[in-house]
C-alpha cells in the first residue's frame, strides 16, 4: 500500500474541498476502528459513513471523542476521499454530548481493507521523542505603550474548560502579566447549530454565564487576582459555527 | 467508649486545642495576606492549607495511647539515634533493596525526620522505613504489632485504628491496618479552599457503608460537630522524589489535563506538579510535612521552619530501589542497565517524559540483550524474562477506556496505548503532570469488593460512599450522576463531580519492598496488581507476559 503523510494527504484534500465542498452538521454516535496502527474515528449519518480522524496526541487538532457519548459533528465532506471507509471531513470540528449514551458502544475491528492510508504521526506505543504535531511559537510580547488586547477562548458544544484550554488561558495569563492589566473583561457566549436534517439545537440556557464565570476564577486562581474583572453573558443564542461558541478576554494594561 | 479514657495517657487540655487550632489558622492568614492568598483552588495551596485546621482540630480531640517502639533489625524506631548510612541495603522476597542516602552519612538523633515531635511517639520515619523503600509495607505492620502487642506508635489512635472511639490493642479496632496497610485520613466535607472557605461541592454523599465506624461516628463522623470524612490510604514512598516534585515537563500555571489552575509555591509562587499526594492536597514537601505533623504525629505545634528544611533536604537526597533480583543477580552491575538502582536514579534527569524512544521510562539500552558475562542458565533466562517485561510494559498495546482524566485528554474513549502512556515520566513512571486519575481502584464497579453470598462470612473493610451528582453539572462522562465509591480521592478536595475516585498514580520504584498496592491496598502482590489492569481493561495477558511484567516490575 502507498503511504503519505497525513500533512500531504491534509493539502490534497484541502484543494479538493474548492471544488466540491459541502458542509454536514449532525448528532450521531462515534465508532472506533481499529488499524494495524492507531485507531481512527468514523460517525455515520443518513446511511454514509464519516471519517472524522485518528488517535495521535495532545498536539492534534482532531481529539478523537469518546464511546457511550453522541458527537456533534459539523465538517466539510471531501466527497472524492475515503479513509477507513467513511467520507473524509475535513476541516471538521467534533463535540462530545455531556449526557450518556450507552448505545454508542461500536468498535469495529482492523480490516486490510481499511488501513490508514498515511502513516501515522503517533504510533499507539512510544513517540519518536517529540508531539506528533508542533505547537506554534508563542507571540512575542510587546514593548510599552502596551495595546489593549482580546483574546478568544473557544469551546464545544455545551463545553466548559477542558485539556484543550490552557493553550488559550497561557496567552492570556502571560499578557495580563507583562502589561500589569488594570482591568479584564470577559464575555461569554451561547450558540446554536443548524443541523443538516433542518433542526436548531441550541447550548444550555445558562453556559454563557457559567463559561464566563469559569474563566475569571481561573485567571484569578492562577494568581491574576490584582485587576478589576467585569464578567457578562450574552445569553441570546447566536446560530452559527463552532467559532460562535466562545469567551472573549479584553485586556486593558495598567 | 469507656474503655477509651482509661487508655488516655495526655488528652490535650481544651485551652491547648484552641491554641493549635489558633496557630494553624494563623498560619492560613499568613498564606492569604501573602502572594498567592488569594487563591481559591482547593486546600493545596498556602502555609498551611484551608483544610488543615479542621483535622488540627480533630487531632486534639483524640487520645494518645502508650507506645513503645524497641529497636529491631531492619526497623527504624523514632528517636533511636543511629547512623544513617551513605549505603544501605534490605533483603526482600524478590532481592534486594538499595537505599542511598546521597549527601552521606548522619547521625539521625535531633533529625526532624527520624525524631518523634508530636504528641503519639512517631516519626516521620515510622511510616518511611527505609527497608521497605521509604513506605510501610504490610509485613512490617504485622510483624511490628507482634513484636509489640501493639504497642508501637505506628497503631495510634489518631489514624492507626479504623477510629479513634476504638479500644487500643484490639486488633479488631486496627482491622483495617492490619489487614490491608492502611491509614486513616480524615478531611472535611464540604472540602476547604485554600483560604479555609467551603467550597460547595458538586455533588451530594451519603455514607453507605462503614466498618471502620468512623464516617457515621457522632464526634469523628460526617455528621459531627466538626464533619469529616475518614478514607483509608497507604503510605507513599519518600525517596526519589526529586523526581516526584520536579518542576519541568508539564508544570504550568493550569492543569494539563482539566484547565484548572495549578497549586502553586506558597514561598515561590510558581505552579506545581501535585504528583505527590493520593489527592494532590499538598503539593511542597514542606506543606505535606506541616499536614503530617498534625494528622499523623499529633503535634500541637507547626514543625518549625528549621524542622521542615532538614525534612525537605532528606527527603530531596534519599533514593530507593532494587539493586538485586533473585533468580537474576546484581541489577546494578558496572555498565548496566540505566534503569536499575537508586545511583541510576540519582544520575537521572528528572522531570522529563520517558514514553519516546529517545530516553523511554525505564531504559536498558542493549547491555541486556546478551547474556552476563559468567552467568548461569537460570540467571540468563530471569534476566530475558526481565527485559519482556521492559519491553511489555512499552510497547504491548490495549485499549484503555473509560478512565477520567486519561480518556478525556486528547486522545480518545477508548484508546489503543500501552502501559508507558500513562506511566511516562523518565525513570520513575510517574504520570507526566498532575496525576491524578480514575481507573477504577477505588470506584465500583471496578474497585475490589469481598463478594456477598450466603456462604461467606468475610465482611468488606472499605467503606463505601454513594456520591450523587448535582442536577447543575454535567454527569460524570462514564459513571453518570450516581457513583459508589471507597474513597472518592482527589474530590474530596476538590468537590468536582468528575474527580470522584481519581487517585493520583505512584511511582514505580522500590515495589518489591513495600506490598500492598494501589491507594487502598486492594492488591496483595504485584501479580495481583497486574491482573487487576488485566481485567479493567482486558487485556488478555497470557501467562509468559505476566511473569515478564512481573519479574520486571519487582526489579524497580
Amino acid at each position: 500500500m502507498k503511504s503519505i503523510s497525513l500533512a500531504a494527504l491534509a493539502l490534497t484534500l484541502g484543494y479538493s474541498q474548492v471544488a466540491a465542498a459541502k458542509d454536514v452538521a449532525f448528532i450521531s454516535c462515534p465508532i472506533v476502528r481499529d488499524t494495524s496502527s492507531v485507531p481512527c474515528w468514523l460517525s455515520e449519518y443518513e446511511g454514509q459513513l464519516y471519517y472524522m480522524g485518528i488517535q495521535t496526541d495532545v498536539s492534534a487538532d482532531f481529539n478523537p471523542p469518546s464511546l457511550g457519548h453522541k458527537v456533534l459533528v459539523e465538517g466539510t465532506v471531501s466527497p472524492d476521499q475515503e479513509v477507513c471507509g467513511g467520507k473524509v471531513l475535513n476541516p471538521v470540528k467534533v463535540s462530545v454530548m455531556p449526557e450518556l449514551s450507552p448505545e454508542c458502544n461500536t468498535m469495529l475491528t482492523a480490516e486490510a481493507r481499511y488501513e490508514l492510508p498515511f502513516e501515522a504521526p503517533r504510533p499507539p506505543g512510544p513517540s519518536m521523542g517529540q508531539l506528533a504535531f508542533t505547537p506554534p511559537p508563542p507571540p512575542s510580547l510587546p514593548e510599552a505603550p502596551f495595546p489593549e488586547k482580546t483574546f478568544t477562548i473557544e469551546y464545544d458544544f455545551d463545553g466548559k474548560v477542558n485539556f484543550q484550554s490552557p493553550r488559550a488561558l497561557q496567552p492570556i495569563l502571560q499578557y495580563a502579566n507583562h502589561v500589569a492589566a488594570s482591568r479584564i473583561e470577559i464575555t461569554g457566549y451561547r450558540a446554536a447549530v443548524r443541523l443538516s436534517n433542518g433542526e436548531v439545537v441550541q447550548e444550555r440556557a445558562d453556559i454563557a454565564q457559567v463559561r464566563a464565570d469559569q474563566i475569571a476564577e481561573l485567571l484569578q486562581g492562577a494568581g491574576l487576582d490584582q485587576p478589576e474583572y467585569v464578567v457578562q453573558a450574552s445569553a441570546e443564542p447566536q446560530v452559527g459555527g463552532p467559532e460562535q461558541r466562545k469567551v472573549t478576554v479584553r485586556i486593558l494594561p495598567g | 467508649m469507656s474503655g477509651r479514657v482509661a487508655l488516655h495517657s495526655r488528652t490535650p487540655r481544651p485551652s491547648t486545642v484552641a491554641l493549635v487550632v489558633s496557630l494553624l489558622l494563623a498560619g492560613s492568614a499568613i498564606a492569604a495576606n501573602g502572594q498567592v492568598g488569594e487563591q481559591q483552588a482547593p486546600g493545596a495551596v498556602g502555609d498551611v492549607a484551608g483544610h488543615v485546621p479542621d483535622q488540627a482540630e480533630q487531632v486534639a480531640h483524640v487520645p494518645v495511647s502508650p507506645s513503645s517502639s524497641p529497636a529491631a533489625r531492619d526497623w527504624w524506631s523514632p528517636g533511636e539515634g543511629r547512623i544513617f548510612p551513605e549505603w544501605v541495603e534490605y533483603p526482600n522476597e524478590s532481592g534486594r533493596l538499595g537505599v542511598l542516602n546521597a549527601e552521606g552519612a548522619f547521625e539521625t538523633k535531633g533529625h526532624a525526620f527520624f525524631e518523634p515531635v508530636g504528641e503519639n511517639g512517631r516519626a516521620c520515619v515510622s511510616c518511611h522505613q527505609p527497608a521497605d523503600g521509604m513506605s510501610l509495607s504490610l509485613q512490617s505492620i504485622r510483624e511490628r504489632w507482634e513484636a509489640t502487642q501493639g504497642k508501637d506508635p505506628i497503631f495510634a489512635p489518631i489514624d492507626g485504628m479504623n477510629c479513634p472511639n476504638l479500644p487500643a490493642g484490639d486488633p479488631a479496632s486496627h482491622s483495617i491496618l492490619l489487614k490491608r496497610g492502611l491509614f486513616r485520613i480524615f478531611l472535611p466535607w464540604p472540602p476547604k479552599a485554600a483560604d479555609g472557605s467551603p467550597i460547595d461541592p458538586e455533588f451530594t454523599i451519603e455514607v453507605v457503608r462503614d466498618p471502620g465506624g468512623c464516617n457515621t461516628d457522632p464526634e469523628y463522623g460526617l455528621n459531627s460537630p466538626n464533619p469529616m470524612i475518614s478514607i483509608y490510604r497507604r503510605p507513599r514512598v519518600a525517596a526519589n522524589l526529586e523526581y516526584v516534585v520536579q518542576q519541568r515537563f508539564g508544570v504550568s500555571p493550569f492543569v494539563g489535563k482539566t484547565g484548572e489552575p495549578a497549586a502553586r509555591d506558597p514561598e515561590t509562587g510558581r505552579p506545581l506538579n501535585q504528583n505527590m499526594m493520593a489527592d494532590a492536597r499538598q503539593a511542597t514537601l514542606r506543606t505535606q510535612a506541616v499536614e503530617a505533623g498534625v494528622t499523623h504525629l499529633q503535634m500541637l505545634e507547626k514543625l518549625t521552619d528549621a524542622q521542615l528544611q532538614q525534612i525537605e533536604a532528606f527527603e530531596r537526597q534519599i533514593y530507593a530501589a532494587q539493586v538485586e533480583r533473585t533468580g537474576a543477580g546484581s541489577l546494578v552491575e558496572e555498565g548496566g542497565a540505566k534503569a536499575f538502582g537508586p545511583r541510576n536514579l540519582l544520575a537521572g534527569d528528572k522531570g522529563v517524559l520517558g514514553n519516546n524512544i529517545t530516553r523511554w521510562v525505564f531504559p536498558m539500552g542493549d547491555v541486556w540483550k546478551a547474556p552476563a558475562q559468567g552467568s548461569t542458565p537460570e540467571q540468563i533466562a530471569m534476566r530475558e524474562s526481565i527485559r519482556r517485561g521492559q519491553e511489555i510494559f512499552h510497547f504491548r498495546t490495549f485499549w484503555i477506556k473509560d478512565s477520567m482524566h486519561l480518556n478525556t485528554v486528547g486522545l480518545g474513549n477508548p484508546t489503543k496505548r500501552t502501559c508507558a502512556t500513562c506511566h511516562g515520566m523518565h525513570m520513575t513512571g510517574l504520570d507526566s503532570a498532575n496525576g491524578w486519575m480514575d481507573i477504577g481502584t477505588t470506584n465500583l464497579p471496578w474497585a475490589l469488593e469481598t463478594p456477598r453470598n450466603p456462604w461467606t462470612e468475610e465482611q468488606e473493610l472499605m467503606p463505601l460512599f454513594k456520591v450523587t451528582c448535582k442536577a447543575n453539572v454535567p454527569p460524570h462522562p462514564y459513571l453518570g450522576r450516581v457513583i459508589y465509591t471507597q474513597d472518592p480521592g482527589r474530590a474530596l478536595i476538590s468537590g468536582k463531580c468528575n474527580d470522584v475516585g481519581t487517585i493520583v498514580m505512584q511511582q514505580f520504584r522500590g515495589l518489591a519492598a513495600r506490598a500492598p498496592y494501589f491507594s487502598n491496598g486492594s492488591a496483595e502482590s504485584i501479580p495481583e496488581l497486574i491482573n487487576f489492569y488485566d481485567r479493567r481493561y482486558n487485556i488478555q495477558l497470557r501467562d509468559s507476559e505476566r511473569r515478564d511484567l512481573a519479574n520486571f516490575l519487582s526489579s524497580l
